[in-house]
């Protein structure tokens, strides 16, 4: 373990909140030069905060960073890179519709005659680079957008590497990669050049191959930094998933027989969605786990009517569903509702009520020759509000000036009074205090006791665990497990989140 | 390290930079073929006198569009085209300064002010996170109120030296109205060898990214602007030459017809795709129309109909053309 004094990295006691929401509480970690190390932690634990604060993207609120020694606050992007800190980033932050060999010495570009750019000259340095780095096959005046992901992907990670950083960050570097041996052994090699590299990643398999230590982050704390020879994968999931998590109140229901299904769905395929097929019964909470971008939100937009699908069926009480817009999934005999995640983009209109927000699925029972009554909507949206203990005098407040939490409960209520019987429900209690998610547990329960069919995805695994009878889990765009009774267990599910089947199935047995 | 059986992916031809990327060809043939209509029309449509005409007439909209251009491409809208354009046309009218310093310094006062403006709008919109269309409206009527204060009806005289030297023909074949565009494209083609030009594309295209690739997006979107400014300096000043005269909404029919020459140029109007040359033959395709509607004997009643149809198809042509091009690589 390197010493404090001659680590590449020192983070102490870094924090950082947006808002109410706490991303980062006092993380502390020290890579030193020549050595990988893992950043591990669930969805939303806080590693793209961290990410963007080594990389000079946002600032923390507290605490002290020391690169090789000296104090280090980056403003911005350059300076970062001028201090010796490049990140290769999740998201690719090529220019689409610039060349290669323009990105790749962005935001500067290698000046010929009286200061003026040199195509001649980028285009050689650029394919020195590209064939030192093991992509010279890749065009040097090719557009970005032209490439495929892959070949993306390896862009930025060779554009992060050039600049000769003495701290390198890798996040998830191979999300797009099929070949990982490429990038190990440029990782190597850096290592042996001294350089320091944090590599995030949720495959552990990569991570022992090539990290010597892990630091878990859990809920925006960096739990612990762990020789990762002397951890079990186990150990590890354990550490990600935590303990002591509070259980809801609301205890799962247990049932003798299969209920009859409702939602079919059958080989499903679209955008990242790859052959899923699930059941939904009646009076069934089915839950979803999936770590970001598997395909979740995908399949539930294609369940709601959102895209069309590939291939596949989606059949609703036997009938084969073909949904062109949501609309129609609304009004297919029986109904699927859909909440999405984004409630302040895809969900609320911020400048109407909240009973008008409430009750705009049913504008047409709630009106006469075309004309809405406010009074009957204004009744007709007491009853739902009341199942989401959604306080009456909200119900005449603009929408956009309430709580996240009583914003939620609101859509909900909409869900609950369009008659949908099948709910889909994504994230519903993102971003909702503790008493907000208890109220939106009991209605979804009620709803499921009541006949219906709800669809759960969560980004939190004990949400799930407390909610659903079921609970399926999306890996590379498919169902990789149905999990139910005693198996939905934290550290059994976050190994089946992160594609490491085989171990959840040894921490399990 | 890379192994020789990797096969080489194709380098597009040069002319697929990002300066023909969304080619003003197109637009340039769309041209021709007018001139060409317009010639079996009118048979005085060769002559340099119509030509100069022609291009006279052009001449203010394509530095406009230019302008609009430079905006669009990093993603906006600029509305303050109007006022910057009135108010740089009153200021010809009320201050005419005579003989060439005197058209130096007018010239000089309208890039000025333009800039000042579009440094106005920039701010807005890069700085303070207001919308473009917002910001710049707020700014164009703000300019119109001033573009009223300085005239508050049409009139006045534009300098004479303006007036006549500018809309005149040189070597009694070449347009003087068409140098200051035709300097305008050799300056855009310097500046797409700046990073500031490189800048322009990627902050259109992708402004995460440009942010996350240490591109100054902040900057770059408010000397957008600034230059887009200038530019519509550069037209008032051009529009007061060929009119002689003030008019405090002498800049109202550059609204939609800037874009509309934008659009016809090739250039997206989602930004960080096209550029500033194929608007200033957009512009100069624009007026061209007209005249051969004209001269083909179309009723003035119909003009404007069938002026929208020709835009339209031009520009659904113009993307057909480019996607095909483009779209032969997975």
């Amino acid at each position: 373990m390197p010493d404090a004094t001659a680590a590449t990295l020192q983070m102490q006691g870094i924090s950082k909140s947006y808002g109410a929401t706490v991303a980062l509480e006092n993380v502390t970690l020290t890579i030193g030069p020549g050595e990988v190390q893992a950043l591990l932690g669930e969805n939303g634990a806080g590693k793209s905060t961290l990410v963007k604060i080594l990389s000079g993207v946002v600032r923390p609120d507290s605490g002290t960073l020391r690169l090789n020694g000296e104090v280090y606050a980056p403003g911005s992007i350059l300076q970062a890179r001028r201090s010796g800190v490049t990140t290769a980033f999740q998201e690719l932050s090529l220019v689409q519709n610039l060349s290669v060999a323009q990105n790749l010495f962005l935001p500067s570009a290698l000046k010929g005659i009286a200061g003026l750019s040199s195509t001649k000259a980028m285009h050689a340095a650029a394919r020195d680079i590209l064939e030192r780095y093991g992509i010279g096959h890749l065009g040097v005046a090719t557009q970005v957008s032209e490439l495929a992901l892959a070949e993306r992907q390896r862009l930025e990670i060779v554009r992060a590497m050039q600049f000769k950083p003495s701290l390198l960050v890798l996040d998830e570097p191979t999300a797009a990669l099929a070949d990982v041996q490429w990038l190990f052994r440029l990782v190597r090699e850096l290592q042996v050049q001294g350089t320091a590299i944090l590599y995030i990643s949720h495959r552990l398999a990569e991570i022992r191959e090539l990290a010597q230590r892990a630091t878990i982050l859990r809920s925006g704390r960096s739990v612990s930094t762990v020789d990762l020879g002397a951890a079990s994968d186990g150990d590890i999931f354990e550490m990600m998933a935590g303990h002591g998590v509070v259980r809801s109140t609301v205890v799962p229901l247990k049932r003798a027989s299969r209920p009859r299904p409702v939602l079919v769905v059958n080989d499903l395929e679209g955008c990242n969605v790859k052959g899923v097929s699930l059941t939904v019964g009646e009076g069934e909470i089915v839950g979803m786990a999936g770590l970001e971008g598997q395909g979740q939100r995908e399949l539930f937009r294609l369940l709601a009517g959102d895209g069309q699908p590939k291939a596949g069926q989606i059949l609703l009480n036997g009938k084969l569903l073909r949904l062109t817009c949501p609309r129609d999934a609304l009004r297919a005999p029986g109904g699927i509702a859909f909440v999405p995640e984004e409630r302040k983009v895809e969900g609320i209109f911020a400048s109407l009520s909240s009973a008008n927000n409430i009750t705009l699925p049913v504008l047409d029972r709630l009106s006469t020759v075309g004309l809405v009554s406010p009074h009957r909507e204004a009744r007709a949206a007491k009853a739902p509000a009341k199942e989401v203990d959604l306080s009456d005098r909200y119900l005449n407040f603009r929408i956009g000036n309430l709580s996240g939490g009583n914003q939620q409960k609101a859509i909900i209520a909409r869900a609950l009074l369009s008659g949908a019987k099948t709910l889909l429900l994504f994230d519903p209690t993102r971003g909702v205090d503790v008493a907000t998610k208890e109220a939106i547990y009991h209605a979804i329960r009620r709803h499921a006791a009541n006949g219906g069919s709800v669809l759960v995805y969560s980004s939190e695994l004990p949400e799930l665990i407390a909610l659903s009878e079921r609970c399926l889990v999306m890996y590379g765009s498919r169902i990789v497990a149905d999990v139910a009774g005693s198996d939905m267990r934290e550290s059994y599910l976050v190994g089946l989140l992160t594609g490491n089947a085989q171990v959840a199935d040894a921490v399990s047995h | 390290m890379a192994t020789l059986i990797q096969n080489t992916v194709e380098a597009p031809p040069p002319w697929r930079g990002v300066m023909g990327r969304h080619p003003a060809c197109f637009t340039l043939m769309l041209y021709i073929v007018m001139y060409g209509m317009y010639a079996m029309f009118d048979s005085k449509a060769l002559s340099s006198y119509t030509f100069t005409n022609l291009i006279n007439n052009a001449s203010p909209l394509a530095l406009a569009a230019a302008g609009q251009t430079l905006v669009v491409l990093a993603r906006g809208f600029d509305l303050s085209i109007v006022g910057t354009l009135s108010i740089a046309n009153v200021i010809m009218a009320v201050l005419p300064l005579d003989g060439p310093w005197g058209a130096l310094a007018s010239f000089a006062i309208c890039v000025g002010v333009g800039a000042l403006v579009g440094s106005a709008s920039g701010y807005l919109v890069a700085y303070r996170g207001v919308q473009s269309v917002a910001a710049t409206l707020g700014v164009m009527i703000i300019c119109q109120g001033i573009a009223l204060l300085i005239l508050p009806a049409p009139g006045g005289m534009v300098a004479e030296w303006v007036s006549d030297e500018m809309t005149s023909t040189l070597f009694s074949l070449v347009p003087a109205s068409i140098i200051l565009p035709v300097i305008v494209a050799g300056l855009w083609m310097l500046l797409g060898k700046t990073d500031l030009g490189t800048a322009l594309y990627a902050v259109g295209a992708d402004q995460a990214a440009a942010e996350l690739s240490g591109i100054p997006v902040k900057r770059t979107r408010l000397l957008a602007y600034v230059m887009a400014g200038a530019l519509y300096g550069v037209a008032g000043f051009m529009l007061s030459a060929q009119t002689a005269t003030g008019d405090p909404n002498a800049g109202m029919p550059f609204l939609l017809l800037s874009f509309a020459a934008v659009a016809l140029g090739g250039t997206s109007l989602a930004g960080g795709q096209g550029g500033l040359i194929g608007s200033l033959i957009g512009a100069a395709t624009l007026m061209l129309m007209q005249k051969v509607l004209f001269s083909g004997g179309v009723s003035s009643f119909y003009i404007g109909l069938f002026q929208g149809v020709l835009l339209i198809v031009a520009i659904v042509i113009g993307r057909l053309i480019n996607r095909s091009r483009t779209g032969d690589r997975p």
